[in-house]
This record gives C-alpha cells, structure tokens and sequence, in this order.
C-alpha cells in the first residue's frame, strides 16, 4: 500500500478500469504524471537518471524481458531503450538484455 | 439575454409561403410602421433595424431581400421577440431602455431581431435541418447500423454545459437562431465553438468580427498522478489517433471489451512522424465512462443503470497499468486513416465535448462505442455517410477496419505489434511462463502459479533469497500481481463497506464519498468555472488554473488519506499479506540491484 490511488476506482467502476498504482520494489512505475505541452518543466525526459520517467514506467516490461530471456518485448522497453540510447552514450554500446537489466536493477 | 426569444409558429405553410415570397430577388429591407411611435422611437427603432442590417453576413442579407415588416409589441415578459408569417414582432418592453441607450440594452435588442432574422434565414434554407448541422448542435446519431443520416437521432441535445443560453437546446431551429446571434455579435464565437463558427461562416458567409483564438486544446486531466490538472494539448503535436480496444474479459461489466481513442501526441522536440509512437509519455487517451457518483451509488444494480456518460482524458500509461496489469486484459492500438486536418477537427470536438457533454450511459444503446463512434463520426464529416457505428467495442472495430478507416495490419505481426505499441497484452498471459521458469530455476515443489501465489508472502520468501536474477525478475512480476490482486481485495471490501453504511458519518465511507465528489470534476469540468461559454478562453483559462491547481491538491489529499484510512479499515490478515508482499518486492529489489552489480552490470546514472 506504498501508493495512493487505491479507489479512484470506486468513482469509475460501472464500466471503468480500476485505478491502482503500483509499488515496483519500492519504487513508483505506475505513475505517470505526463509531459503535456502545458506541464510545467517538471518532465524529466532529458535526463536518463533514477527519476526518469520513461525509465521507470518499463520496470516491468524490463522485468518480463529479463525473465523470458528477450522473448517478451513491450512497447515501454522499446520506448525506454530508444530513450536510453539517445541520451547515454554507453547505452549505444549496451545491448537490450544489459539495458534491461540495469534498468531493473535501479 | 436571458429571455426567450423567437417562439415559432405557422408550421409548413408559412415555409412554402417563405421561400416563394424570398425568390424575387428584389431589394428590400426591414420596414417598420411609424404609426404611434414618438419622434424619439421611430429614430431608436430606424436605428436598431439599420444596426441589425449592418451586422447582416453577406447570405443572410441576400435572402433578407425582402419585406420585413417590423412592430413593437407586447408580448410575455419572457420573449423577446417573434418571428411571425406576416411579420417581425419585438417586445414593446425593450424599446423604453433602447431609447435610455445603454449598451445592454441595445444589445438585447439588436440580438433579438437578428435571432428572429435568423428563423426567418432558417425557414427559406432549412439549415437547422441540415445532418451536419444537427451532428455539431448535439442532436447526435444513434449509433446502429440501421440509421440513415436524417433518420435515427438522438431526442435530446446533452451538450447542456456551458450553452450561451439554454433556450437553444429547446430544438434545433432555436439552437440555429442563438447561435447566429452568438456568430454575428461575439467576436469570441470562433474560439468558443469553433467547428459551428466554420458551419455558420460557409453558410452564411463571414463576418468582420472574430479574435484570434488559441491554438491549443484545453482539458481537465482525469489521471492518477495529475488528476484535476490544467492541461493542453497541441493538434500539431499530436502525429495520430488510434482506435484503442480494451479486450473483453469474463467480468459482466467487461465482457465486450472497452472502446478508447488513443491520442499520438509527439514528445516536445520530437518532429511529428511515426517515432512519436513510442512517446508513451506523453499520450493520451479518450475514454468515455458511465460516472457514478454518490447519490446514484446506491441503486447501482448492473447491467441496466442508467448513469451519465462523460469524457474522461486519460495518460495511456496509466490506462496500459490499468488493463494489462490490473484487469489483466489486453489492448489494441489500431491506427485509423486520419488526415491532419481530421486529426484537428476530432481534437476540437473533443474540448466540446469534454466542456459541454452531460451524455447519459446506456449499456445497451449509449455506451463506450457508441460514444467514440459518434466522436468520429461527428468530427470528420466523411465517416458520416459510411454507417459503421455499432454498439460493441469490437464490432466497432471490424466496421472501422471494413471500411478502411483503421489499418488492422499493425496486428499481423505479433512480435511487432507488442514492441510497437499496436498491442498491449495481458500481464496475465505470461503468469504460467515466468512461474515455468521460477519453477525450473528454483525446483519449485508447487504445481501451478495459481499455488504459488495463494501461498503467505512468508511462504514465498525463502525461495525468493535464493534465486538468481533472471529467476528475480519472474518472481518480482508474480509478487506485483499478488500485490495488485490483494489491493482489489481489498477495494472490494471497501466498496461493500461503502454500499453498506452510506449514511454511516465519520467512517471509511465520507473520504470514499468526498474522493467520488472531487471525481466527478474530472468528467465535469464545466463545473470548476462560472461565467462564459464553449471552450474556456483566456480570462476563464486563468480562473481554471487556480481552480483546477486546489482540485488537485484536494484530490491528492483525499487519496492519502484514503489509502491510510484502507490500511486501518482492512483486517489484520489482510493487511499482513500487503505487508508481506511489500516486503518480498523489496527483498527482490535489492537482491536485483546485487546480482546486477556483482555481474558488473551497465549502470545507469
């Protein structure tokens, strides 16, 4: 019960999606406060450290990719991989499975 | 302003009548019969009527080309004027404060005569009659297959928010007649109903007056983390638009999938252009949901609710959580064939919609995909003659890809599609395939992953010291999915808790009651602001920000407290499992970060 949200759900339940956030090992993924054109600077897309968002919402996807061995490939790895490599060097050398990992491994 | 104006009556002959008389062509105008009228009166009355000729765009004044006759007259306090067979009847009641010349006043005045011209413009063209006028009013399509443009309309126009006078959701003749008064008087009628400032511009021709309107799409954010924020989106920003379907699962509620539309917005920086898919972050999504609040809670009882169906915008990361993880269903992410320009006009049927739309929920004849089928059809006028609207979400879909309209061939290759973006699976779907390899890895002595996640989190716990990394991360997945089906749980029990002791003060049931009240905002946002109609502009942008930067805090507030409040409501059971549970991810956790260090793993910074 690390993250709130827990009954938005209750608001929209008729036909509606539950809405819950997700405690990724102590680490939020299922946030994803968004970079709208109208956000303030807060967005962190240009960094590629622990706050990164785009790397946090593929924690799970970075998990199923580790855990199958490259088998299970989501759009959010994608997403996160690309992002990796356009902002870190050494990501261009890395390969999928080792940037999956660290991304699992933050 | 506020009266009613232009009652109609005289019926079919009066049309016949009106659109022979307006065929000859000859130069007229509005005449007015002097007699019993002061010096002062007749110069006032001369006036207005030169006034509202003035104001005439070039295609009404081309069929004003005729005699109107014109009288003051009394009439009941709340008409303002009459659009008659024979002539223009205006309230005796305003010609004293025109004459007094305030600028109210000239206005009530100078708008009632162009409202009545407008009926009489309408009577000759039938515009009010027009489908296309009728999708932009609000007097929308039902969705079947069955309906022809004309035939098959809803009854009743629920674009009921933020009208500039609500006599024009009386009928569409009435919705014409306000809105010409609006086209031809406010010069921020362009900004605030954009696509029938265009409609009434083609058919009308222009007019002189209209400011320059912002660019931008202005919504209310329904998410988690930004919930009751200010926010917009850029139609140049945004590379596509995707028919989003969640897949049905066994539930009775779910069984026929959800239907969504997924906005494409582009990362700031990114060119438009298909790299824009994998901007997760920064999408968003449509969805249109039956709203329960508090006061129709009690009766909820099913399938045959009725509810009001609002427009939610949501960021797809938490609506891909949301179904793959929590529902554990599916989502297709199939692209339609928009041009720009339609990829605009859906956008700004959207801030209509989101601003305006009160719908009501039907589940078997107003539903999700009757509500994103009339968002497109009402948007981009050539879906319009195709007749693909259909009231499952999945049969919406095969009609949107019959008719060409959404490219089903992302799906075809699976690998791709879910790298991609087109497709979004199941958490669920991989359960027995990282148990499978927990299992080999760790000589597991449970059968299934079904037994696996039944087990106490303290049952779980030794394996989980001994497994390697790649076994981790398999084991990290499980645990979030026994966490998130603990948490469902525990919704549930507060929901029953809920229904149960509605009436109950000072329980668990006031923070659920104040979290549905500060919810509905998120549908509605009309109600945060006063003042003004249509589309939000500047100076009531400025209100909504303040408004809507309390709502969020309210909402943040009102969700800590209820996630404290589920702690202590929830039994000692209960509660020691979520504990557990957290304690196991964070035992994988940090075993992750260990076995990645001591493998020299690429670390990021």
């Amino acid at each position: 019960m690390k993250r709130s949200a827990v009954l938005l759900a209750l608001a929209l339940m008729a036909a509606a999606p539950a809405a819950f956030a997700s405690s990724f090992a102590g680490t939020s993924a299922g946030s994803s406060a968004g970079g709208s054109s109208a956000s303030s600077g807060a967005s962190s897309d240009s960094s590629s450290g622990k706050d990164d968002k785009v790397v946090q919402a593929a924690r799970e996807d970075a998990a199923s990719f580790v855990a199958s061995n490259g088998a299970i490939r989501g759009a959010q790895l994608e997403a996160a991989l690309r992002h990796l490599r356009e902002q870190l060097p050494q990501a261009r050398e890395a390969s999928d499975l080792e940037l999956a990992q660290a991304i699992l491994a933050q | 302003m506020n009266g009613r104006r232009g009652r109609i009556r005289g019926g079919l002959a009066w049309l016949v009548l009106a659109a022979c008389a307006w065929s000859t062509g000859a130069v007229a105008a509005m005449k007015f019969d002097p007699a019993g009228l002061s010096p002062d009166e007749r110069i006032a009355t001369q006036r207005l009527l030169d006034d509202a000729q003035s104001h005439l765009p070039p295609r009404m004044a081309a069929l004003a080309e005729r005699d109107i006759a014109v009288r003051w007259s009394p009439l009941a306090a709340d008409v303002h004027g009459h659009a008659g067979r024979s002539e223009l009847l205006l309230n005796r009641d305003l010609l004293a404060p025109l004459i007094e010349g305030g600028d109210a006043a000239r206005r009530a005045a100078l708008a009632t005569v162009l409202h009545e011209l407008a009926h009489y413009h309408d009577r000759a063209e039938h515009l009010s009659r027009d489908p296309r006028f009728l999708d932009l009013a609000g007097w929308q399509v039902r969705a079947t297959r069955f309906n022809t443009r004309m035939a098959g309309r809803m009854r009743e126009n629920r674009f009921v928010d933020r009208s500039p006078d609500t006599y024009e959701l009386t009928r569409p003749s009435e919705y014409f007649a306000v809105n010409v008064e609006h086209y031809l008087l406010d010069p921020q009628y362009a900004c605030r109903r954009p696509a029938l400032h265009r409609y009434l511009e083609e058919h009308l021709g222009a007019t002189a007056r209209s400011a320059p309107c912002a660019d931008d799409v202005v919504y209310v954010d329904a998410g988690e983390g930004d919930g009751g924020a200010l926010r917009s989106i850029d139609p140049a920003r945004v590379y596509a638009i995707d028919y989003l379907l969640a897949e049905g699962n066994a539930q009775p509620m779910s069984r026929w999938g959800h239907s969504m539309l997924r906005l494409v917005v582009c990362a700031p920086g990114r060119t438009p252009g298909p790299d824009c898919r994998l901007d997760l972050s920064h999408h968003r999504v449509l969805s249109f949901r039956a709203f329960v609040d508090d006061v129709q809670i009690s009766s909820w009882s099913g399938l045959s609710g009725r509810y009001p169906s609002r427009l939610f915008v949501l960021p797809m990361e938490q609506v891909i959580d949301e179904y793959t993880k929590v529902e554990l269903r599916g989502l297709r992410s199939v692209p339609l064939r928009l041009s720009h320009e339609e990829i605009a006009a859906v956008l700004e049927r959207t801030a209509q919609l989101h601003w305006s739309y009160d719908g009501r929920y039907y589940f078997l004849g107003n539903n999700c995909a009757a509500e994103t089928w009339k968002l497109l059809h009402d948007s981009v006028p050539r879906l319009a003659g195709q007749g693909i609207g259909s009231i499952t979400p999945t049969g919406l879909l095969r009609r949107l890809e019959n008719a060409g309209v959404a490219d089903g061939s992302v799906l075809g290759d699976g690998d791709e599609a879910l790298r991609m973006g087109y497709r979004f699976e199941s958490q669920g779907a991989y359960f027995d395939q990282l148990y499978a390899t927990a299992k080999t890895s760790l000589f597991l002595p449970y059968r299934t992953v079904t037994q696996w996640m039944d087990l106490t989190p303290a049952q779980r716990r030794p394996w989980i010291e001994r497994a390697d990394l790649r076994t981790s991360a398999a084991l990290l997945l499980l645990e979030q999915a026994a966490q998130r089906r603990a948490l469902a749980q525990v919704r549930d029990a507060l929901k029953r808790r809920y229904l149960a002791s509605s009436r109950d003060e000072g329980d668990a049931p006031d923070v659920v009651r104040r979290l549905l009240k500060e919810s509905a905002y998120l549908g509605q946002p009309s109600r945060l602001i006063d003042g003004g109609y249509g589309i939000p502009q500047a100076d009531e942008r400025a209100a909504l920000q303040a408004r809507s930067a309390t709502l969020q805090s309210d909402l943040q507030t009102t969700r800590a407290e209820l996630e404290q409040g589920a702690r202590e409501w929830m039994g000692p059971q209960q509660r020691a499992r979520l504990d557990g549970i957290v304690a196991n991810s964070e035992l994988l956790g940090t075993r992750l970060r260990a076995l990645h260090a001591e493998q020299g793993g690429l670390r990021l910074p």
